[in-house]
């Protein structure tokens, strides 16, 4: 290899670890941001079938609004598997509510309701997810996280931007804030 | 040594004894061989692996989730990881060690794989899955393209191929996203000239296309798949000289071609209704005879050209899928054991007449030779 064909070679190695980076921190600061200056709401978590909370190093989250009802789509139905909108509205509990679900984004003024982007593999039965169902854990601490789910109450408390992208701040049990998430 | 230069050697030998190669010439070829020595090094392999088993490690250390070290402190540690495969694979290239510096940037994509994770980890991401693994199929791909590194294509068609399966498993439906992504890393494999690249290609284009009939046109169009594999073969057997002129791949245009053809009809015969698992469950008797003889009389017909233009791998495949048909209808059944037994029977004269035939025209065209 010559001289000038190996200083090509590093200047594209450098190109490709930049650029590989770039893409990492974009997702962190895409993640940062959203965490900091998104809407913050507490979903109220639901016990999800215990033999089905711990899988793997990661637990399963169930909400109430992981179920909606079909009736609510307004406009087309979304394709299997393509991001769809979820409009919820505070319900006296404190809790959120479904009221409506459109194919394209909404603008929802009303500081009462606040829209989630959402996914659905099974469109007759509306099981949605938010990207928010996972929660990862330390080796081996999956399994208290889980009795602590079927024993007390537990909510989350996720952070939703404009377009509807939601994230995990931390977990609420028993009314405490505990496993908050530092940004980093 | 390569299996090339054992078979040259052998026929050397004999091709000396008959006194058509002189001695020096025998030493020339001989000496010509050991030149040009396969690049593929035990080294290169060991390296390789070793990139592979390292990606492993950083994957596995990234699910582990192990918290006395604190999340940035882990992600910095992965960016440092990623600039140091990078980093030394240049190192390498400097210091004329090409193998190892191939090694190290496929240490850096496992690394890049990791970094994903790690960040998807850390916020409790889900999203959808095959955009992750896309994500980092590109950058797989960006590497290959500017550091034309062969082992980064690999990794990138391997992982394209995940990408699809899974992507194709939640939606449900034809994944037509992945032609041009695929059609971006065929075009990195002729650039950087890399024939196995090629094969790879064909692959995972097999991948794609074999399941296409189950979700288009009412889901049971296997057929098309069949015309597709079929239209590539019968392309090949006619434009072989063509397409060689351009690119030597008319051979493995036809194998590949015959191997979708066939499992398109091995679908649409056994696996499209599930007879295969569940005998109550099949079509009409009539529908599976008629693809029968059309699956069993195109290999026949593949077979025959592959031999008559030395297609070795197209001939093993016939070989392979003339056996998997023939036992599949065994288990499956024409009807009752005693209709399939007549089916088989026929079969077999056919067969055995066309053995005769081509006996007779092989014996025809050596009397005319020696007259």
């Amino acid at each position: 290899m010559s001289m000038t064909t190996l200083r090509k070679l590093i200047i594209a190695l450098a190109a490709v670890a930049l650029a590989q980076t770039g893409v990492l921190a974009a997702m962190v600061i895409d993640r940062t941001l959203l965490l900091k200056n998104g809407r913050e709401i507490t979903l109220p978590i639901v016990p999800v079938d215990p033999r089905d909370l711990f899988r793997g190093e990661y637990v399963r989250l169930g909400y109430e609004i992981n179920t909606v009802p079909g009736a609510l789509l307004v406009g087309p139905p979304p394709a299997h598997n393509a991001a769809f909108y979820v409009t919820l509205e505070k319900n006296p509990q404190g809790g959120w509510t479904p009221v409506k679900v459109s194919a394209a984004l909404p603008h929802e003024p009303n500081p009462n309701r606040i829209v989630l982007k959402g996914r659905s593999r099974f469109l007759t039965s509306m099981q949605v997810r938010y990207g928010i169902e996972s929660y990862f854990v330390p080796e081996g601490q999956g399994k208290r996280l889980e009795e602590l789910a079927r024993e007390r109450k537990m909510a989350a408390r996720v952070a939703v931007d404009a377009r509807g992208n939601a994230a995990i701040k931390g977990l609420i049990i028993d009314g405490v804030l505990q496993y908050e998430e530092p940004l980093f | 040594m390569s299996w090339y230069s054992h078979r040259v050697e052998r026929d050397l030998a004999r091709w000396q004894a008959a006194g058509w190669v002189s001695d020096t010439g025998a030493t020339a070829i001989k000496s010509d061989l050991a030149a040009r020595k396969s690049a593929i090094s035990a080294a290169g392999i060991f390296a390789i692996l070793g990139a592979i088993l390292f990606g492993f490690a950083i994957m596995s250390f990234v699910a582990a989730h192990w918290t006395a070290m604190s999340k940035l402190s882990r992600l910095v540690l992965i960016l440092a990881a990623l600039w140091a495969c990078y980093g030394a694979a240049g190192y390498l290239s400097v210091r004329k060690l090409d193998a190892f510096a191939q090694a190290a940037i496929l240490g850096g994509i496992a690394v890049y794989g990791a970094g994903i994770m790690l960040i998807a980890q850390m916020y409790h991401m889900e999203g959808s899955p095959p955009d992750a693994v896309l994500t980092w199929a590109l950058g797989a791909l960006l590497a290959a393209g500017l550091a034309q590194s062969r082992p980064a294509l690999a990794a990138g068609f391997v992982l394209i191929v995940v990408w699809t399966v899974w992507e194709r498993m939640l939606i449900d439906a034809a994944h037509w996203g992945f032609l041009p992504v695929w059609v971006a890393a065929v075009a990195l494999a002729v650039w950087l000239g890399w024939r196995p690249g090629l094969h790879l290609a064909a692959l995972s284009l097999l991948i794609w296309l074999t399941p296409l009939g189950f979700f288009v046109l009412g889901r049971h169009a296997h057929w098309l798949v069949a015309l597709i594999g079929a239209g590539t073969a019968l392309a090949a057997a006619v434009a072989g000289p063509a397409i060689d002129r351009h690119l030597p791949a008319a051979h493995a245009l036809f194998a590949y071609g015959i191997a979708a053809a066939f499992w398109a009809l091995f679908t649409a015969q056994f696996i499209d209704d599930y007879s295969f698992f569940d005998h109550q469950r099949a079509r009409s008797v009539g529908r599976l005879l008629l693809l029968a003889v059309l699956t069993l009389a195109g290999l026949l017909a593949a077979m025959y050209w592959a031999l008559q233009s030395g297609n070795r791998g197209a001939l093993w495949i016939g070989y392979a899928a003339f056996a998997a048909e023939i036992f599949a209808l065994y288990w499956r059944t024409l009807g009752t054991l005693l209709d399939t037994s007549l089916f088989f029977l026929v079969a077999a004269i056919l067969v055995s007449v066309l053995a005769w035939v081509a006996y007779l025209l092989h014996q025809r065209k050596l009397l005319q030779g020696s007259a």
